[in-house]
């Protein structure tokens, strides 16, 4: 799912369209046939059936995809699945958010004081799709770096809040458990930043340090766009295991893109049949926010 | 002249001829192993199923002319249950035919072909999470029974069996029987029943006899019954004995050389100078039939056949078949009667899409809260 994501994510394969482009590039003999047959065919498939959802569902609600593994697809399975998804979404409001955003969960623990928790943190991964996805949620607390991971459809969840809606330039940030504290730190009691309705989710484009060696995991070998001083940590021989792990043609591997992806087709179909449910949530979502943020004026005199 | 030729040869014919049948081979008969009858005999079902086709002088007319011979015969094609089949018309005494008895906790039901399509979680209404396995039953409908007289096995057994129990022979997945051969075609002929893609026997008490015909459906289970699961494992071809009877390996290092996913030693010497018999070494690892049993029923769905069991460890890869009994196990014997034979026909349109069982949290409740002490 994180390949697929950062594929869903790369700016180029936004521009082309789906399946087809890709077939085409294939095909095509033409010197540079990259933009001028991407924009014919898009809008090609736009005059012969409007999509119903918005195309930017495939990031708000990114676990409806399923697993592109076709050894694990089945229809009726990802059917149902989405059946309780909803069902689930009707009594939590589940917001849209990204790795990068920081968020607050409140959530029903049997063992905690007064039998409700409450945790804050920057989340740093979101992976698996239908009713076992989930997010991890990374926080320093007491000086003591904390991560939890939530099932996003566990129904012990009471509460999700969004307290800064942004992106980072990674689609995972398991990196910062090897970064100063100062990158995953957060105030518990942070108040939420609301952004004005309609804007676009902002990138933060923050540079993260990496403490010494030793790491968790050899992120130099990961292609990391948000990490600013691997190589003034890693020596020789390590740079040089770096330079021979590269994989520079995976970008062109038309067949490993669409092994990790879902059809833009199968994408439209599936959102098309929770479209109407999931828009009525956003409704009934914005008019309860809007209720909250007018206050009523007061009589003077 | 010529006429005493003719004597003198018919004279040596003749001669010959009492030579070799004085000569005679016999060959010693072996009245303990009768000769020509084999010692195991496969079903009356195992017939060849796939006929090949040469599409070669099929025209586009002629397709959609056999296409229109199924439907005449077998009902137009259509989506049942989320399972792609054909309408097919179920005899019109078939729910008379269909007498619901007695049930008594020795009798053997029938059980159910399904197919495994996933694995996902569910929560407890005290808030853990467990995991279940979706099986979809598939399009199930009872092809034959053949009554304990009749009913030959395999391999005769040498004590006769105490219990008698009678086959069901119960098919699943219709397809197109331009496909089949003629001999597996037969084997529906009967019933009526559109030839299936799987078929399977089921031993039944004769008390739990169900006509040929009947659909089974996913309300022959409920929820809170337990079962024991059949499939066939995942083939992983030849391995090593670390993936296959997993063994710690040896070493990676330390001047280990050669031997770092090996079994090491398997036997010792002296009295015992060979190799055991049941020695865990490598071998062929998967594609056997295996039993999960003893998994609870968790949540059923109506509309599209699925059960919702326990576990995650049912043999077979996903949307692989597998098959459904009541449990054997002695401790989990239902004690309350279950539909018997099965549940009546169109007994299932008056249930609820969903049935959750009580422990589990259904998804359209409420956020789950502790009590404060």
């Amino acid at each position: 799912m994180n390949l697929t994501r950062r594929i869903a994510c790369n700016p180029f394969i936004l521009k082309s369209h789906g399946l087809s482009s890709a077939h085409f590039r294939l095909l095509t003999s033409k010197s540079d046939p990259l933009l001028e047959p991407a924009l014919a065919s898009s809008q090609h498939s736009t005059e012969a059936r409007k999509p119903l959802a918005p195309p930017q569902y495939r990031f708000v609600y990114p676990e409806f995809l399923p697993d592109p593994n076709r050894v694990y697809r089945n229809p009726i399975r990802e059917k149902l699945e989405r059946m309780d998804m909803i069902n689930r979404r009707t009594q939590i409001d589940i917001p849209e958010f990204y790795v990068g955003s920081i968020l607050a969960v409140t959530s029903s623990d049997p063992h905690a004081a007064g039998k409700t928790s409450r945790f804050l943190g920057i989340c740093i991964q979101r992976k698996f799709c239908g009713l076992r996805a989930e997010f991890v949620l990374r926080n320093y607390v007491d000086n003591q770096g904390v991560e939890i991971t939530y099932q996003l459809y566990d129904p012990t969840i009471q509460k999700i809040d969004i307290i800064r809606l942004e992106k980072r330039l990674d689609s995972e940030l398991l990196y910062l458990r090897d970064a100063y504290p100062e990158y995953s730190t957060f105030d518990l009691n942070m108040e939420p930043e609301i952004l004005p309705e309609g804007s676009p989710v902002p990138l933060n484009k923050t540079m993260v340090k990496l403490k010494p060696r030793p790491w968790e995991q050899r992120w130099e070998r990961k292609n990391f766009v948000g990490v600013s001083n691997i190589l003034e940590i890693i020596n020789e021989k390590m740079t040089k295991q770096m330079e021979d792990h590269k994989k520079p043609w995976e970008k062109y591997d038309l067949v490993m893109e669409y092994r990790k992806t879902i059809p833009e087709e199968e994408q439209q179909e599936i959102y098309a049949e929770v479209y109407s449910q999931l828009h009525e949530l956003e409704i009934h979502r914005r008019k309860i926010k809007r209720s909250r943020s007018f206050i009523k004026p007061k009589k003077l005199g | 002249m010529s006429l005493l030729l003719q004597n003198t040869a018919r004279g040596c014919i003749n001669a010959l001829q009492a030579n070799v049948s004085r000569i005679n081979i016999l060959v010693p008969k072996r009245d303990k192993y009768k000769v020509g009858v084999p010692r195991l005999r496969n079903p009356e079902w195992f017939v060849r199923k796939r006929r090949t086709v040469h599409d070669d002088f099929i025209t586009a007319d002629n397709k959609t002319f056999i296409k229109e011979v199924i439907s005449d015969k077998f009902g137009p094609p259509s989506l049942i249950k989320g399972v792609q089949t054909y309408k097919t018309e179920l005899p019109k005494d078939l729910s008379t035919q269909l007498q619901t008895a007695e049930w008594n906790q020795r009798y053997k039901r029938c059980g159910a072909i399904a197919r495994k399509i996933g694995v996902v979680p569910l929560w407890r209404k005290d808030g853990k999470r467990i995991l279940t396995t979706m099986l979809q039953i598939v399009d199930n409908q009872v092809v034959k029974y053949i009554p304990p007289e009749e009913y030959q096995p395999a391999k005769k057994l040498v004590i006769p069996p105490r219990k008698k129990y009678g086959c069901l022979i119960v098919g699943a997945e219709s397809t197109d029987p331009s496909l089949l051969t003629k001999d597996y075609c037969g084997l529906f002929a009967d019933s009526g029943v559109m030839p299936k893609r799987i078929l399977t026997r089921f031993f039944i008490s004769p008390q739990a006899y169900i006509p040929p015909g009947t659909p089974i459906n996913v309300n022959h289970f409920s929820v809170g019954d337990i079962v024991d699961v059949r499939g066939k494992t995942i083939n992983r071809g030849f391995q090593g004995v670390m993936k296959r009877h997993g063994f710690s390996g040896m070493p990676a290092t330390h001047g280990v050389t050669k031997t770092h996913r090996r079994g090491g030693n398997i036997g010792a010497g002296g009295e015992k100078a060979r190799v055991w018999p049941g020695t865990k070494m490598p071998g062929h690892m998967g594609n056997k039939p295996r039993q999960a049993r003893g998994l609870t029923i968790w949540r059923i769905n109506t509309k599209f056949n699925v059960l919702w069991v326990s576990g995650q460890g049912i043999p077979g890869g996903n949307n692989s078949v597998v098959y459904i009994y009541d449990t054997i196990l002695p401790l989990h014997r239902r004690k309350t009667p279950p539909p018997f034979p099965t549940a009546a026909l169109g007994s299932d349109e008056s249930l609820p899409d969903n049935i959750w069982s009580d422990e589990l949290h259904d998804f359209k409740d409420s956020t789950i809260f502790y009590k404060p002490e």
